[in-house]
């Protein structure tokens, strides 16, 4: 297959040390024209540096890189992020790089915008050449909306078609998926292997092993900055990836749930937003995991936001054992012992504050604001919480920003386990961190639920659903559509019931 | 709950050689960052005790600390409003209005609703400034969050109305004013004199308040709830609002707090100049954002400290003298300043790019 496919890239022996971190080791890489090549490791494995490296965002400490020409491969000395669109090469980063305040159309085109004979911008062209490229992909996003108002799937989309302007021969794409809904997810897939078809080489960062088989030809794993092998997607299952990623053998993702509950912790009653829900009834107990799964929009993280104060205009009754309560303000959720794991894994730390501060600001709304507080406890605390969630690397006064996501992501834990929450809300915890780090989520989530926490868990993932959850809620426009007990339901009776 | 704690910690020693959780070099990594502006400021020092024989001595030290207080208590109040991400324009004007206000009523009878008051006494008159500049804070406060009314333009705003009242309450004169050629319409109390130029022990009492005001200050960011929420509020908004931080509260209190100093700062101004007048320690609010700089905060918000600050209003008050003492002229002065501002920032800028802080 390989033999009559001519190489697009090939990167050699690359090398780069960050202070205090090896984040690539001598790491070879190479990418053939028409193949999904899919990068595969943990946080802060090194997969995202590479590409950093490829695109000239980061400079390497040694190594070489040929890029594929006409004639065949050619080496290039330096690329800078300006010469990386000459040479062919799109990518789509993790982080969105769009402008929130222009429209969808003026995205696509930052730059390069259409113009009449007259040297003004063709408006009419742009919005239908926009449109276009957005049918190309199979999404319907209007070309005029602006880009602030779109969902993170949305943006997702737009900068996709955005890198896909410049007809790349060599796209990037780092983690895409993270953000999305299963169905936007195979659209995206669909659209992945008609580029492929069409001679695009494509690099696919992932955390997720499921979509290898589905969607890749070879597959490199990284991990701790070494090339720990390359291999066609034929010849490994998901058993042998795991090892490789992780370095051990996970015998168990999935912890066992005991299934164990008490009294009814929370009480939603006829819960209504504007725009987003719509009568919204349940009821969840103590040391239950209540999933609740819905297609991009369908009114989940709105749910999963009202409960924690972010979304005052909410109509409807909140009982918190038994006592109603009005939720129009974070604290007031907090003061309750209600604790939210954000979507957006951003909005959950302060990036210049170390870690010790980070996993006690939940605890600063509770009392007065003029009070001493107790540093010396903090880092105690601190420490413990570092050492039992394994937080990598377990330097107490770092500022937070240094930390990979599934670092982060603990962080964020941290801050509700050390607060004696009653109630945790997790807004797809899992989204965007390795497999390492998402079975050490779930036996924590397992470990809450058996001290008694109730927990209600957002997630776009189905398998985590039906894995970790003992009933789960199926939001459709708003409304619950289904509710399905443990073991009742498969992926299919969930996509049916959210769509 | 600490029993399960030790079964997960034991596992993962079993399956893992997990590192100690420790300290890094990250303290000593910020007193580097704060050295820079310390060297700058004993390289400008030494500069001038050779240049001339003027600037290294008691008298002229004393006075860098009576004029630099000024400044530092004002930057100080504007370290906290920019680590919270916000900008207080008002600071100068809030000073010049606590200050007249008191001035004022400390020199004269006024009339107010028909009820004579005043002259009063020192304490009354510094509680009524420190309550002006309260109220004008907490107002600011209001604008901002509940207004929601970008920081620069609602500071803007009161400046200029601050100002403006200053000038209706003095009648746009300075206070106390000239009766005739020499007969004085009222004194200042001597208490308020000393604060601006008395000394204890040949130490300036101006300079003991701002250095005072540091240190509570900088207590007060490390070691209260508070203090933390406005590194939080100023580092990310939106992961202080979901942690129940109250924002609003937060800032409101920072502006206040501003406010206060701000009052502070024109009462020390008065005493030193022995007159209060409406449009006093014009320029001063863009001194102490740039004292506030160059001691190495953020503009952004979430990054800065105390000791940093008042080592930029060191550095620019030993500036202005300094230039003063070598007979550079006061037009001069002022590129010569300007220069450093920007020549100060622009070597942090590429000092953190380079040791990627």
């Amino acid at each position: 297959m390989a033999e009559e496919k001519r190489p697009l890239l090939r990167m050699e022996q690359i090398d780069k040390r960050f202070p205090g971190v090896h984040a690539l080791d001598h790491v070879d890489f190479d990418l053939y024209e028409g193949e999904v090549h899919i990068l595969l490791g943990e946080n802060g494995a090194g997969k995202s540096t590479l590409v950093k490296i490829l695109s000239g965002a980061v400079p390497r400490d040694g190594g070489r890189i040929w890029i594929g020409d006409h004639e065949g491969l050619v080496e290039v000395a330096d690329i800078t992020p300006e010469r990386t669109r000459a040479l062919g090469i799109g990518m789509v980063y993790q982080e969105l790089s769009l402008v929130p305040t222009l429209s969808v159309a003026e995205n696509i085109f930052l730059g390069r915008l259409p113009r009449t004979r007259w040297g003004t911008v063709d408006w009419a062209q742009t919005y239908h050449r926009a449109w276009q490229r957005l049918q190309d992909l199979g999404v319907s996003i209007n070309p005029r909306a602006q880009v602030r108002e779109l969902s993170v799937a949305e943006q997702q989309l737009t900068e996709i078609a955005r890198v896909l302007e410049s007809h790349p021969r060599i796209l990037v794409l780092d983690e895409p998926t993270s953000a999305l809904s299963d169905t936007e997810r195979t659209r995206l897939f669909e659209l992945i292997r008609r580029l492929r078809d069409r001679g695009v080489g494509i690099i696919y960062i992932s955390h997720r092993l499921a979509e290898v088989p589905l969607i890749g030809d070879r597959v490199t794993v990284l991990r701790d900055g070494k090339r720990i092998a390359t291999l066609p997607v034929t010849e490994v299952d998901e058993d042998r990836l795991i090892q490789m990623v992780v370095g051990r053998k996970l015998t168990e993702q999935y912890p066992r749930r005991s299934g164990a509950r008490g009294e009814v912790i929370l009480r939603v009653e006829n819960l209504s937003l504007p725009g987003a829900l719509r009568g919204v009834s349940f009821e969840l107990h103590q040391g239950e995991i209540l999933g609740v799964f819905g297609l991009m929009g369908a009114g989940q993280n709105e749910l999963a936001r009202t409960l924690c104060g972010l979304e005052p205009r909410y109509t409807g009754r909140i009982l918190i054992s038994g006592q109603p309560l009005t939720i129009r303000q974070p604290w007031h959720a907090i003061r309750q012992g209600i604790g939210l794991l954000p979507r957006d894994r951003r909005d959950g730390l302060v990036p210049l504050l170390p870690i010790p501060p980070n996993i006690t600001l939940g605890q600063l709304c509770l009392g007065n604001p003029l009070r001493i507080l107790n540093l010396r406890q903090e880092m105690l605390i601190a420490s413990e919480y570092v050492e039992r969630l394994r937080i990598q690397p377990p330097i107490l006064n770092r500022p937070v920003l240094y930390l990979s996501g599934g670092n982060q992501q603990k962080v964020t834990l941290a801050r509700w386990l050390c607060s004696n929450v009653r109630l945790l809300v997790l807004d797809d915890p899992t989204r965007g961190i390795d497999v390492g780090a998402k079975a050490e989520v779930f036996a924590l989530m397992e470990e809450l639920s058996q001290q008694g926490v109730g927990i209600l868990f957002v997630s776009s993932e189905m398998e985590e659903l039906l894995a970790m959850a003992d009933r789960i809620l199926v939001l459709r426009q708003g409304q619950i559509s289904a509710e399905y007990q443990r073991g009742e339901a498969t992926e299919e009776d969930l996509l049916r019931s959210a769509s | 709950m600490k029993k399960k704690a030790t079964s997960l910690k034991q596992q993962s020693v079993a399956s893992f050689a997990t590192a100690r959780p420790r300290l890094g070099l990250e303290t000593l990594r910020q007193w580097a960052v704060q050295m820079g502006a310390l060297l700058a400021l004993f390289l400008l020092a030494g500069y001038l005790s050779l240049a001339t024989p003027h600037f290294l001595t008691a008298g002229n030290i004393a006075n860098v600390a009576r004029q630099t207080a000024v400044t530092t208590i004002l930057a100080a109040g504007q370290t906290f409003v920019i680590l919270s991400a916000g900008i207080d324009l008002s600071v100068a004007a809030t000073a010049g209005l606590s200050a007249s206000v008191a001035a004022v009523l400390m020199t004269s009878q006024v009339q107010i609703l028909g009820v004579p008051i005043g002259p009063v006494p020192f304490g009354v008159g510094m509680v009524i400034a420190l309550m002006v500049g309260l109220l004008v804070g907490f107002l600011n406060g209001l604008i901002i969050t509940k207004g929601r009314i970008p920081d620069f333009i609602a500071t803007l705003g009161t400046l200029t109305t601050m100002r403006g009242i200053a000038l209706l309450v003095t009648g746009g004169l300075p206070v106390p004013s000239h009766l005739t050629a020499i007969e004085l319409k009222g004194y200042l109390p001597p208490a308020l004199i000393w604060l601006g130029a008395g000394d204890i022990f040949g130490i300036p009492v101006a300079g003991l308040i701002a250095v005072g005001v540091i240190i509570l200050g900088w207590l007060i960011l490390r070691y209260t709830a508070f203090g933390r929420a406005v590194y939080a509020v100023g580092g990310n908004r939106e992961a202080a609002r979901v942690s129940g931080i109250n924002i609003d509260r937060t800032k409101i209190m920072v502006y206040m707090l501003s406010g206060l100093l701000a009052a502070l700062a024109g009462m020390v101004l008065t005493g030193r100049l022995n007159s209060a007048n409406a449009l006093m320690g014009d320029g001063e609010e863009l001194r102490s954002i740039a004292a506030t700089v160059i001691g190495g905060a953020n503009l952004f918000g979430g990054e800065g400290s105390l000791f940093g600050t008042l080592i930029g209003a060191l550095i620019m008050g030993v500036l202005g003298n300094g230039l003063n003492l070598l007979n550079v002229s006061a037009f001069w002065q002022r590129v010569i300043q300007g220069l450093v501002i920007v020549g100060v920032v622009l070597f942090d800028q590429w000092r953190r790019r380079r040791f990627g802080a």
